[in-house]
């Protein structure tokens, strides 16, 4: 009895706060989303409320900015996804190898870059990033090599080197612990079989951690697709990144800009669906191979 | 972002009950005080004028970033709480978006027919839908030329009187001197565009039959468009942002020979770089065949759903469109050139005007001249701000090789009927 008291005080504040601040606010943008204030004709007479069905919907998925911005993130995180888990793979094989010196200072290197809030890891990056601002482009200009980061071609794998940066210790670490699990009697028995280093890592060690790699991946996804501090910040200092960049950035352009909250608050559903049914895709995928 | 529109209707009602059952402050013996918001230069002056005029209202003055700036989004996020000013400055081209949002008061009964007299007929075109006016312009900005005379002079050049002659002398310049340019083609510059375009005979948005029909790639605009892009292609023109460093150095240091902009940017120019003062002159934009211009930018002024005091509001704002005192306290200030749309106070602003920056042309005479030849029937749009975005993201690609100015346009259009249609507006795209 007091243990399940316990359980719920403890519980509690998870609760309210998915309510609060998760339930509450879908709930919400669903009902915008089917509703809108409509005026008949040029809309210039008075505006009344009427349920719209899926108009607005309708609306977001025939607009090309969506679609294109949509195309966008996935683009981002097929570059983006692969390169970080492979290089987090690695790094954490590489320490754990024994191969590295220094190992705590490596980790603690790695990772500090995380503990860079995303804004502020995006300012720093938008000040090596501009012209005429960033001592590397004007090094790389003494030697006739004109970079331009910001470029139609190079602003997004500008941006997933941000996201590498500020992530790929943080990753690691996530697979070195999931390494220190495997247990070492089969990694001495593969030493006996004749396994090198590298066979070892890619063949015993890296099979090994698939949950930790699968989990990686998901968690990767869903924050990438949610693509929005790093562009917001970068579109300051190059036309490249359009107001309407990424599916979040277009949410925030329909609310603030357009003042169109019934399309804002379709384009957000149609976000949170597209991320539900691609984990689940991934998640389901995973798992057959498994069988 | 909860705030529906809902809640602004819901303010909307709210405030003349409030009106009503608050005692006047006028009653309680000093004047009624209203709000005044503006981006516009000079502003501080003309309220400073205003005040001092009388002492039955009292403006309190904010000066606010320009609407691209932020000073759309402080208006739009004011009006959602309830506190927008009694008097907001938009320019032409947001006007019926504020207008459809319910920003902007429907004061077709607060606009005299003495105030109506007053106005170029035009100008308050602009700002009236379905028979309603919703703002009462201030100035009226045909596109002129702006022109180096002193880099014309020494080259044996003419001020292009044609768009086929503007061409020539492109090439003209690039012949002569490989690190000059004549003129920038503005990746930021929709409304520039859309001054080329409206010049040009294109009717981007109508609202015959009650929708509103959208047609920005209709074959006037293509025209423009293919004419900006041989520009492009042939490397005759700068092509990067106009509210950049870049163009700033241009300019600065003696790069660029001409400027395609609103009577307005006169102004402005004198501010941004007194030291070229006595080089640059002002000659008419270059025409296709008729002699018929646009025009780039422009204010007006709206009395807001929040507003109290809207009859107040109304004074105030026919002082400043109407009253010569208003428009010599903003020309006075040394950063104005606006060309008024009261036509009664052109005089008063050839004489206000600090010549010797242009060596003393009279440059009220040639504005008047051009605001003459501005194209009837012009209607901007209901998003125009959104519209304006996309249409330049397009530019900017093109600029840097990708795709053509024509793309732009249609995807702005593509990019701008969901919006519409989310709206709930009656809208058609139509092929012209």
């Amino acid at each position: 009895m007091k243990g399940k008291l316990a359980c719920a005080v403890l519980m509690a504040p998870f609760f309210v706060l998915l309510v609060t601040v998760f339930l509450i606010p879908t709930g919400t943008a669903i009902w915008l989303s089917f509703f809108a204030q409509d005026q008949p004709g040029l809309g210039f007479g008075p505006e009344s409320t009427v349920f719209v069905g899926l108009r607005s919907y309708a609306a977001v998925l025939s607009d090309p900015t969506f679609r294109g911005g949509l195309l966008t993130v996935v683009l981002y995180c097929l570059i983006y996804i692969p390169i970080m888990v492979v290089a987090a793979l690695a790094l954490a094989l590489l320490l754990d190898s024994g191969v590295a010196k220094l190992r705590g200072w490596a980790q603690m290197g790695l990772y500090l870059p995380h503990a860079v809030p995303g804004i502020i890891a995006a300012l720093i990056w938008l000040y090596l990033y501009t012209p005429g601002l960033s001592p590397i482009i004007d090094l790389f200009a003494k030697g006739d090599i004109h970079l331009n980061f910001l470029g139609i071609h190079t602003v997004l794998p500008s941006i997933v080197n941000i996201a590498l940066w500020s992530n790929l210790g943080y990753n690691m670490v996530i697979f070195y612990a999931a390494l220190q699990a495997v247990p070492r009697e089969v990694l001495e028995a593969s030493v006996v079989d004749g396994a090198g280093p590298v066979k070892q890592a890619v063949r015993i060690k890296a099979p090994l951690v698939k949950g930790a790699i699968v989990t990686v991946g998901i968690f990767t996804l869903i924050w990438a697709l949610q693509l929005f501090t790093e562009p917001v910040l970068l579109s300051q200092s190059t036309p490249m990144i359009s107001a309407r960049f990424s599916p979040s950035m277009y949410i925030y352009d329909a609310a603030f800009t357009r003042n169109n909250y019934g399309l804002a608050a379709a384009a957000s559903v149609i976000l949170l669906a597209f991320t539900i049914a691609l984990s689940y895709g991934v998640t389901r995928w995973t798992n057959r191979k498994a069988a | 972002m909860r705030l529906s529109r809902r809640t602004l209707l819901a303010a909307g009602l709210t405030a003349p009950l409030a009106a009503c059952s608050t005692p006047q402050r006028r009653g309680a013996g000093g004047p009624v005080e209203i709000t005044f918001w503006s981006a516009l230069r000079g502003s501080q002056q003309v309220v400073d004028a205003f005040n001092s005029s009388q002492n039955r209202i009292r403006v309190i003055f904010q000066q606010i970033p320009s609407g691209g700036q932020g000073g759309y989004a402080k208006l739009s996020n004011a009006a959602r709480a309830g506190n927008a000013p009694d008097v907001a400055t938009i320019e032409y081209p947001q006007v019926p978006g504020y207008a459809i949002d319910g920003v902007a008061r429907d004061i077709t009964d607060l606009v005299t027919d003495r105030l109506k007299q007053k106005l170029l007929p035009q100008a308050l075109k602009l700002t009236t839908f379905d028979n309603r006016v919703f703002s009462v312009p201030l100035d009226i900005e045909p596109m002129v030329l702006h022109y180096r005379a002193d880099m014309f002079e020494a080259n044996g050049f003419q001020p292009p009187k044609t768009w086929d002659e503007f061409t020539d002398l492109a090439r003209r310049v690039k012949a002569k001197f490989g690190n000059k340019k004549l003129v920038l083609f503005p990746t930021d510059g929709a409304m520039q565009f859309a001054c080329w375009a409206w010049q040009a005979g294109a009717q981007w948005f109508d609202t015959g039959n009650g929708k509103w029909q959208v047609s920005l790639a209709d074959a006037p605009t293509r025209k423009v468009a293919a004419y900006w892009q041989s520009l492009i292609d042939e490397d005759l023109v700068y092509r990067n942002a106009s509210d950049s460093k870049q163009h700033d150095a241009q300019l600065g240091q003696d790069l660029i020979l001409t400027r395609l902009s609103g009577a307005w940017d006169a102004g402005a120019q004198m501010r941004a770089r007194p030291g070229q003062k006595g080089k640059w002159r002002i000659a008419p934009m270059p025409i296709w065949d008729e002699p018929v211009v646009g025009t780039h930018g422009g204010s007006t002024f709206a009395v807001t759903k929040d507003s109290r005091q809207p009859e107040a509001a109304m004074e105030f704002i026919e002082w400043q469109t109407t009253d010569p005192a208003a428009l010599t306290a903003r020309l006075k200030s040394g950063t104005s050139s606006q060309y008024p749309v009261a036509p009664g106070l052109v005089a008063a602003g050839a004489k206000a005007f600090p010549g010797e920056y242009y060596g003393g042309q009279d440059v009220y005479r040639l504005f008047q001249q051009e605001a003459d030849k501005i194209r009837d029937g012009w209607v901007w749009g209901p998003r125009m701000t959104a519209t304006q975005k996309v249409m330049q993201d397009g530019f900017a690609k093109a600029g840097a090789g990708e795709g053509t100015l024509v793309d732009a346009v249609r995807e702005a259009q593509s990019g701008t009927m969901p919006d519409l249609k989310a709206l709930g507006l009656s809208t058609e795209e139509v092929e012209r």
